[in-house]
């Protein structure tokens, strides 16, 4: 039996291989390439309550096996998202996992309600990784409690499977990860980016407008595997992997340290078809082994 | 500028050969049977398939040439740019493209007047061929640092009347675009620039003064090119932003914010020129 389909908590996906959110727009920009309803899944852009414009440039640059980025969260709001988007992704039987995030927790609950209304969307994504406006702008993410009250409210608010992205920058991210679990979470999503610098030496000033940008891609994976590693024997509930995926095999590292899915980021920009090309492969490696995706999960550990 | 509806593709093609001009420059022609149906300001995402992590990002480049042997001219700016420049025939390489927007269309009545500078000639060159096999010969201002930084000179000499100018005299005249570019352009010009970023601010500025149209390629970093990663944003006078992948990279010059974000530099420099 080689089934690529991967339960996360009450949601099956067709494969375990997801596209991250930011790195895959609305999921609309892909047609050229293949069809996306093929994948376990797509995390939309970051939703916010309202639209966001972003950072001023430069946003991005490569930095050594990665890229360090500063968006600021550009997004066309929850409304456009809901009327703009998601009607196309429901048409295609896209599975959609909604990224949202807010400085409030008001806010959070607020882009909940709004997504609970809308048939299409198969879960809620938090992004923890941004400043909680009415506690001194500390990162939800960065403190179990917050992050406890964030997804305690957004889970009182819908019955959709309610992922939480994980910050690495937390100083104790397993605290979190505990407390975002007995707060109601149906799963994790480990890991957001690390905060990185460049620095342009001709012009003597960081590349980036912000200074400090997240940093991804392949030099980020040995830390994200080690923290999905970690995390796995604090929780139960699943952990989708992400962090520098750019290879099956690399998503297949996160399956046998203890992740259930896997999301594929900035792979997308090296090579549009990525997430396919790794579900591909990823499925060719079960038939090779005549396992299942599921069984794949956690492998490594015992 | 002129949206397009074809279906963007992702092909690997081998390099079919690699020409130098000088150390810096260098045309990478493409052997791809299956062809880019691409027009003059539209760019293709540049990478090499067996680059492996690093570097990790496609470039971005204005297609020079498209068709069965599509080529893009590069400088050497980086390491990416730098593997380009090392490429031996039959390395593979992924483009995706066509991707952008292409040059708007001359108005009827008016002269179209192409300002490039340096690298910035391959958008310039691939529209002057476009406009000559449309029956129009443009008139052209190339401008370079010295001699050496003119590459595809003589390629825009076949289909334009090409003015040259260097900062240091060594080819044509001394000075820059701009020293040129006031005699060139008449109340019936419209402009195309494609530059370093303080070339076409200047160029831009000026053509503002005279109520000139002026059209400008942008570059800016960009990680995606088709409007995902959102990397490569410009500031308008608007206040907003376009997206130079998508509403780009060819945009009315007028639109564009020269003193907002990454341009700011440019702008002080410009206010401190006489």
């Amino acid at each position: 039996m080689t089934s690529q389909a991967v339960r996360i908590g009450s949601l099956t996906l067709k494969n375990p291989i997801l596209t991250a959110s930011g790195c895959f727009g609305y999921g609309l920009e892909y047609d050229d390439f293949y069809d996306v309803a093929t994948l376990g899944g797509i995390c939309t852009k970051g939703l916010s309550l309202h639209p966001r414009l972003g950072n001023a440039p430069e946003r991005i640059c490569e930095t050594a096996a990665g890229m360090l980025n500063a968006i600021g969260l550009a997004n066309v709001g929850v409304e456009a998202f809901c009327t703009e988007k998601l009607p196309t992704l429901r048409s295609r039987n896209v599975t959609v996992v909604a990224n949202i995030f807010a400085s409030s927790v008001e806010d959070f609950v607020a882009i909940t309600e709004r997504l609970d209304r809308e048939e299409g969307v198969a879960a809620i994504e938090l992004n923890v990784s941004c400043p909680n406006v009415k506690e001194g702008g500390i990162e939800f993410g960065k403190d179990p409690r917050m992050s406890a009250r964030v997804t305690e409210a957004v889970r009182k608010t819908t019955k959709l499977p309610l992922w939480v992205k994980m910050s690495p920058e937390a100083g104790d991210i397993a605290a979190v990860a505990v407390a975002c679990e007995s707060a109601g979470a149906d799963a994790l999503t480990a890991i957001n980016t690390i905060r990185g610098l460049s620095i342009d030496v001709t012009r003597q000033r960081a590349r980036l407008a912000n200074s400090t940008g997240g940093l991804s891609g392949p030099s980020l994976r040995p830390i994200a595997l080690r923290i999905v590693w970690e995390l796995a024997s604090k929780v139960s509930i699943p952990i989708v992997g992400i962090g520098g995926v750019f290879t099956a095999n690399d998503a297949i590292e996160f399956l046998l340290a203890g992740a259930t899915a896997v999301q594929v980021g900035t792979a997308n920009f090296s090579d549009p078809r990525a997430a396919r090309t790794i579900a591909d492969g990823v499925r060719r490696y079960c038939e090779q082994r005549g396992v299942s995706a599921m069984e794949l999960v956690g492998r490594a550990r015992s | 500028m002129t949206q397009t509806k074809q279906a963007r593709e992702l092909i690997t093609a081998p390099l079919l050969r690699r020409e130098s001009i000088g150390e810096q420059y260098h045309v990478l022609t493409f052997d791809a049977p299956q062809g880019f149906n691409a027009h003059a300001g539209q760019f293709t995402m540049l990478r090499g398939a067996e680059w492996g992590d690093a570097p990790l990002l496609p470039r971005p480049m204005s297609f020079l040439t498209a068709g069965t042997t599509p080529s893009v001219l590069i400088k050497v700016l980086g390491e990416g740019t730098a593997r380009m420049a090392r490429a031996a025939p039959g390395e593979p390489f992924t483009l995706l493209g066509p991707l952008g927007n292409t040059w708007r269309t001359p108005s009827a009545g008016r002269r179209p007047l192409l300002v490039a500078g340096g690298v910035g000639i391959a958008p310039l060159l691939f529209f002057a061929r476009e406009l000559v096999a449309a029956g129009v010969r443009p008139v052209a201002i190339y401008g370079g640092r010295t001699a050496r930084d003119l590459p595809l000179e003589d390629d825009l000499a076949e289909v334009a009347d090409v003015h040259v100018t260097t900062e240091d005299g060594s080819r044509g005249r001394r000075g820059r675009v701009t020293d040129a570019l006031p005699e060139l352009a008449s109340d019936e010009t419209e402009i195309y620039a494609c530059g370093p970023d303080r070339m076409m601010a200047a160029v831009a500025e000026q053509c503002v003064e005279r109520h000139l149209r002026c059209d400008v390629s942008l570059e800016t970093p960009m990680a995606c090119g088709y409007g995902v990663c959102l990397g490569c944003p410009v500031p308008l006078v608007d206040g907003s932003y376009l997206y130079a992948c998508m509403q780009g990279p060819c945009v009315d010059a007028s639109r564009v914010a020269w003193g907002a974000g990454a341009h700011a530099p440019v702008r002080k420099e410009l206010r401190g020129t006489p």
